[in-house]
C-alpha cells in the first residue's frame, strides 16, 4: 500500500480523497493555487504545496508543477480526482516515467477511451450496440450528407476528443448540415486542438444510464449497477440517482453485461463508467466510457456499500478486488443534487463570499463539500460547491428526504441553484420517474418568471 | 503611532519574553522579531517536511528587524520604512544556493547583485531553473537553506534596491 498520496485536485473531490486516505492510514499532500491557500483540502491534508497562480494552466493543469510537488514531498502516488488531469493519458505516462503511481487506468486505456470515435469502435467490436452513425471520423460535408441521409434526420455531430457538450451539434435537416458541421469542427479545434468529428443518429428523448465498473490488475472486472443521470442542462448533469427507475432486473443484467464486455475489450483497469443512451423502446446504445471517478459516485456507494475511492487506491496499489460479482447487492435508493453557485433563473455563475452555510443532516443525508461559512467562491473554478446526497429505503422515501434536505440547506451571500433543484425534485414527472435528457427544456421559458417557491438561499 | 511610542514599544518587547510581536491597525502593520529568536531551518534538505510551512531562515544582521508598511489610505507615518524587494520562487521545486554541491553559493547575504544576476537554482523535474534578480541591490536576507523544498510564490531573497539603502 502507498505511504503518501498527492491529490492533484481541489474542492469537494480533493477532500473526498483525503477522507479515504485517512481511513486507509495513508498520508496526504494537497496541492493548491495561490488563491486556494485557505481551502479546506489544504487545511485537512498532512502537507500542502502551492503549485502556481490561479489560472488552471499554471497550477492544477501544470503537469511539471504537480510532479515536482510529488517529488519534493516524496509522494508515491497521485490521485487526479475528476476534471483537470484526470483523463490525461500524457500525465499518466509522465507519472509512470517518474515512478509515481497514477491512480487510474493505464495511459493506453485512457488514450483509447479518450478518443470517442475509437471507443465506439472498440465497444462495437465487442458486440455492444452503438448508435447508428459514421464508421469513424467524417471527412467533409459530402460524406456527412450521405451518412445523414442513410441514418435519417435528426443526427448529432460530436467531437472525437469531446466532452462537456463542446463540438456537439444537433442537425434537424440537410439544409442546416454544412453550417453545423463547420461550427462543430471549429469548436472541437478550439476546445481540444483537433477538429475531428463523427456522426450519430440523434435520439429524441433518451435517458442517460451509466454503469459503474471496477477492474483489478488480475483480470477481475465487476459492475456496481447503474446510475441514471438524465436530468442535464447543456450536457451538465444536475440530478443523479441509483438505481434507475427505468430498468427492469432483466434489462439491468443485459446492459451490465454489455458494459463489462466492452470494458474487458478495452483492457480496463481501475474504476470507470460506461455511458449508454436508452430510448423509448428500451433499446440501449453505448455512448462513451469515462476513465475517472465521477462526480456522482456517491449514489453508487450508497446503494452498494462500497467505497469507490478506497477501491481505486487499493487497485492502483496492486491489490486484487475483494468482491466477486455475486457479492454485489443493491439496497435502497439514492439521489444526488449538485448544488451550484449560480443564478437559479439565468444560470449565470454567482461567485462571492458565503456568509451563512447551514448543511442539512439527519438520517440518510450526506453532503460532500469544501465550502464553509465565510469561504470565498472563486470565479476561477467550477461553480459546483456541494453535492447533496440522500439515501432511502425506496425511491419515494429518497425523494421526500431530498425535499426536506433541500429545504434546510441554507446558503447566503451568493446565489445557488437550490430553488431550481427543489422544483425538479417536486416535478410530477420526476416523481413518476419519467425522465429524459430533455427534461430541463420545460424550464427554459417559465424560469424567466420568478419561482413560486420562497427563496431561502 | 509616533516615534516615541514606537521606541517605547521596542524597548518593552526587548525586555519582555516575547520573541515575536505583530500588530495591525488602520492600514499600519508592525512586526518585531528578536535576533536569534527563530530556529535554524533544517539543513539537510530532507524532503518530507511540508514545504507549506515555509520556514524562514535566520534573521541577520540587524538586532531587531522592523518591517513596516503603511497603506495609501493611512495617514500614519511609520518611523522605519524600508522597502525591501522580494524575490519569490516562480515554480515549485527544490532550492539550491550553488550550481553544484562543491561550488560556492551564487550569492551571500551582504553581496551586491546586478539586475539579471543569477541568485540560485530551483530544480523541478530534473530541470535546473536559474533564478535571476530583477533588481540591482544588496542581498539583505536569504531564506531557504540548500536543498530545501520551496513552493510557488515562496520568498527566496529580500534585496535592498540600490540607491534606497
Amino acid at each position: 500500500m502507498f505511504r503518501k498520496i498527492l491529490i492533484a485536485n481541489r474542492g469537494e473531490i480533493a477532500l473526498r480523497i483525503i477522507w479515504a486516505c485517512k481511513e486507509l492510514g495513508i498520508r496526504t499532500v494537497a496541492v493548491h493555487s495561490d488563491v486556494d491557500k485557505d481551502s479546506l483540502h489544504v487545511k485537512f491534508a498532512d502537507e500542502d504545496v502551492c503549485i502556481g497562480p490561479a489560472r488552471n494552466a499554471d497550477s492544477y493543469l501544470n503537469m511539471s508543477a504537480v510532479i515536482s510537488a510529488a517529488e519534493i514531498t516524496d509522494a508515491d502516488a497521485i490521485h487526479p480526482g475528476y476534471g483537470f488531469l484526470a483523463e490525461s493519458a500524457h500525465f499518466a505516462e509522465i507519472c509512470q516515467e517518474c515512478h509515481i503511481t497514477f491512480i487510474g487506468p493505464p495511459p493506453e486505456v485512457i488514450r483509447l477511451m479518450g478518443d470517442k470515435a475509437m471507443a465506439r469502435r472498440v465497444f462495437a467490436r465487442a458486440g455492444v450496440p452503438v448508435l447508428p452513425g459514421s464508421e469513424g471520423l467524417v471527412a467533409g460535408v459530402e460524406e456527412a450528407a450521405r451518412i445523414a441521409a442513410d441514418l435519417g434526420y435528426p443526427i448529432i455531430i460530436k467531437a472525437s476528443a469531446g466532452g462537456g457538450g463542446r463540438g456537439m451539434r444537433m442537425v434537424g435537416n440537410e439544409e442546416d448540415l454544412k453550417v453545423a458541421l463547420d461550427t462543430a469542427m471549429a469548436e472541437a479545434k478550439a476546445a481540444f486542438g483537433v477538429p475531428d468529428v463523427y456522426i450519430e443518429k440523434y435520439l429524441e428523448h433518451p435517458r442517460h444510464i451509466e454503469f459503474q465498473v471496477l477492474g483489478d490488475r488480475f483480470g477481475n472486472l465487476i459492475h456496481l449497477c447503474e446510475r441514471e443521470c438524465s436530468i442535464q442542462r447543456r450536457h451538465q448533469k444536475l440530478v443523479e440517482e441509483a438505481p434507475s427507475p427505468a430498468l427492469s432486473p432483466a434489462l439491468r443484467e443485459k446492459m451490465a453485461e454489455a458494459a463489462l464486455t466492452g470494458a474487458r475489450e478495452a483492457g480496463y483497469v481501475n474504476a470507470g463508467t460506461v455511458e449508454f443512451l436508452l430510448d423509448g423502446q428500451r433499446r440501449f446504445y453505448f455512448m462513451e466510457m469515462n476513465t475517472r471517478i465521477q462526480v456522482e459516485h456517491p449514489v453508487t456507494e450508497n446503494i452498494t456499500g462500497i467505497d469507490l475511492v478506497k477501491e481505486q487506491i487499493r487497485i492502483a496499489a496492486g491489490e486484487p478486488l475483494p468482491y466477486r460479482q455475486e457479492d454485489i447487492r443493491i439496497e435502497g435508493h439514492s439521489i444526488e443534487c449538485r448544488i451550484n453557485a449560480e443564478d437559479p433563473l439565468r444560470f449565470t455563475p454567482s461567485p462571492g463570499r458565503i456568509r451563512i452555510f447551514h448543511v442539512p443532516g439527519g438520517p440518510g443525508v450526506r453532503v460532500d463539500t469544501a465550502a464553509h461559512q465565510d469561504c470565498y467562491i472563486s470565479p476561477h473554478y467550477d461553480s459546483m460547491i456541494a453535492k447533496l446526497i440522500v439515501m432511502g429505503n425506496s425511491r419515494t422515501e429518497a425523494i421526500s428526504r431530498m425535499k426536506r434536505a433541500l429545504d434546510s440547506f441554507v446558503i447566503e451571500g451568493i446565489r445557488t441553484n437550490i430553488p431550481l433543484q427543489r422544483r425538479i425534485i417536486s416535478d410530477p414527472d420526476f416523481e413518476r420517474g419519467e425522465l429524459s435528457t430533455h427534461f430541463m427544456d420545460r424550464y427554459q421559458q417559465p424560469l424567466e418568471t420568478p419561482l413560486a417557491v420562497s427563496e431561502t438561499s | 503611532m509616533d516615534s516615541n511610542e514606537l521606541k517605547e514599544l521596542m524597548q518593552f518587547i526587548s525586555s519582555s519574553n516575547f520573541v515575536e510581536f505583530e500588530m495591525e491597525q488602520e492600514g499600519f502593520k508592525l512586526r518585531l522579531i528578536k535576533a536569534g529568536a527563530r530556529p535554524e531551518p533544517h539543513l539537510d534538505g530532507r524532503p518530507g517536511q511540508s514545504a507549506g510551512s515555509g520556514q524562514p531562515g535566520t534573521i541577520e544582521p540587524a538586532q531587531v528587524v522592523i518591517q513596516a508598511e503603511a497603506s495609501a489610505a493611512s495617514s500614519a507615518q511609520p518611523v522605519v520604512t524600508e522597502k525591501l524587494h522580494e524575490i519569490r520562487s516562480p515554480i515549485v521545486g527544490t532550492f539550491f544556493r550553488s550550481p553544484s554541491p562543491d561550488a560556492p553559493a551564487y550569492v551571500e547575504v551582504g553581496d551586491r547583485v546586478k539586475k539579471g544576476q543569477i541568485l540560485c537554482i530551483v530544480e523541478a523535474m530534473k530541470l535546473m531553473n536559474e533564478i535571476e534578480s530583477d533588481v540591482a541591490g544588496e542581498i539583505v536576507q536569504a531564506f531557504p537553506s540548500n536543498g530545501q523544498p520551496v513552493e510557488y510564490g515562496e520568498v527566496l531573497f529580500r534585496i535592498r534596491p540600490l540607491g534606497s539603502g
